[in-house]
């Protein structure tokens, strides 16, 4: 138990991770919606070759979050989903990416 | 995990899936097309109308045949851009292009170093569309703009040393690009068929 605790001692703080986007599917949305503008929902699905209800369940966090805008709109009687990362997302997603490279370094080879 | 994540390969990810259709393709071959024919109608000077109208054809068709299909995406508006500027890039070179097939037919009065881009028109014209191909190629992130370039180089360069009419190559550059446009769309949309239930399948309702 010493040397545990001692060794807890020695560690480096490790940044604590935005659990919103710590989850492989999630990152996934994030990382596409982070280098486009906007998408719509189809498109985001293709590119994420996620099911639409586990998409749909995931992106409805993110926008609990307050990380991806849902915009729902009819253009020409059809209607779009358009998504966006909101400031706040694309921020969070550039810590986060700071965070795991953090971490990454500082892990022993 | 995120270091694995390759933002700059999710991009270019993006735009290929967006470009698979081959109407980028198509359109480019229109106006590399048309171009052609007019020349053969001793009309080049309306070459850069139909480069007016193969972009107006490429967003209609996008918006008819390939958004159904996988969806709309907004790209960056740097890139939007820099897509803008290729756009007028090309519009220019055609339009100047005209000119000079105008002058050509008027017969005289041409400055020097028109003259001698005259003589090596072959090469001025390759090298010009070889330069959009990769512009545009680096520009969107599709790499068979590449090959289109080298494709186009070794058509002109080869021209330039055959002496054949200008337009034979335009054409045959533009036939080998349209085919292969179409063999994309072909397999775009038995890829992607539209969705039974007439539905667009963008609503993001689905699963709810």
């Amino acid at each position: 138990m010493k040397d545990n605790k001692s060794r807890d001692d020695e560690l480096p703080s490790i940044p604590k991770l935005d659990k919103a986007i710590h989850e492989p599917a999630r990152l996934m949305i994030m990382a596409h919606l982070f280098v486009v503008e906007s998408a719509g929902f189809l498109f985001l699905q293709r590119q994420t070759q996620m099911t639409p209800g586990n998409l749909s369940a995931h992106l409805s966090k993110l926008e609990d979050a307050g990380y991806v805008e849902i915009t729902k709109e009819f253009i020409e009687r059809k209607p779009h989903t358009a998504l966006a990362l909101t400031k706040k997302g694309r921020d969070a997603f550039k810590q986060y990416r700071r965070d795991i490279k953090q971490i990454a370094d500082r892990l022993p080879e | 995990m995120a270091e694995k994540i390759d933002l700059k390969e999710i991009e270019r990810k993006a735009y290929t899936s967006y470009h698979q259709d081959g109407l980028i393709d198509i359109s480019i071959s229109i106006i590399v097309l048309t171009f052609g024919t007019m020349m053969v109608l001793d009309m080049a000077w309306m070459g850069g109308i139909f480069a007016v109208i193969g972009i107006s054809i490429y967003a209609a068709a996008k918006k008819t045949l390939t958004v159904p299909r996988i969806g709309f995406v907004k790209f960056a508006s740097y890139r939007v851009k820099a897509m803008q500027a290729i756009v007028i890039e090309v519009l220019s070179l055609f339009m100047l292009l005209g000119v000079v097939a105008f002058m050509q037919s008027e017969g005289g009065g041409t400055p020097s170093w028109l003259l001698f881009a005259f003589e090596n028109h072959m090469l001025v014209i390759g090298v010009s569309v070889a330069v959009s191909f990769c512009a545009a190629g680096y520009t969107f992130r599709i790499r068979r703009m590449y090959a289109y370039a080298l494709l186009t180089l070794t058509m002109f360069v080869t021209g330039h040393f055959l002496n054949y009419p200008l337009h034979y190559y335009l054409i045959s550059l533009g036939t080998l690009i349209l085919l292969f446009g179409l063999a994309m769309l072909i397999r775009f949309i038995s890829r992607y068929p539209l969705s039974t239930t007439g539905s667009t399948g963008d609503s993001g309702n689905e699963g709810q």
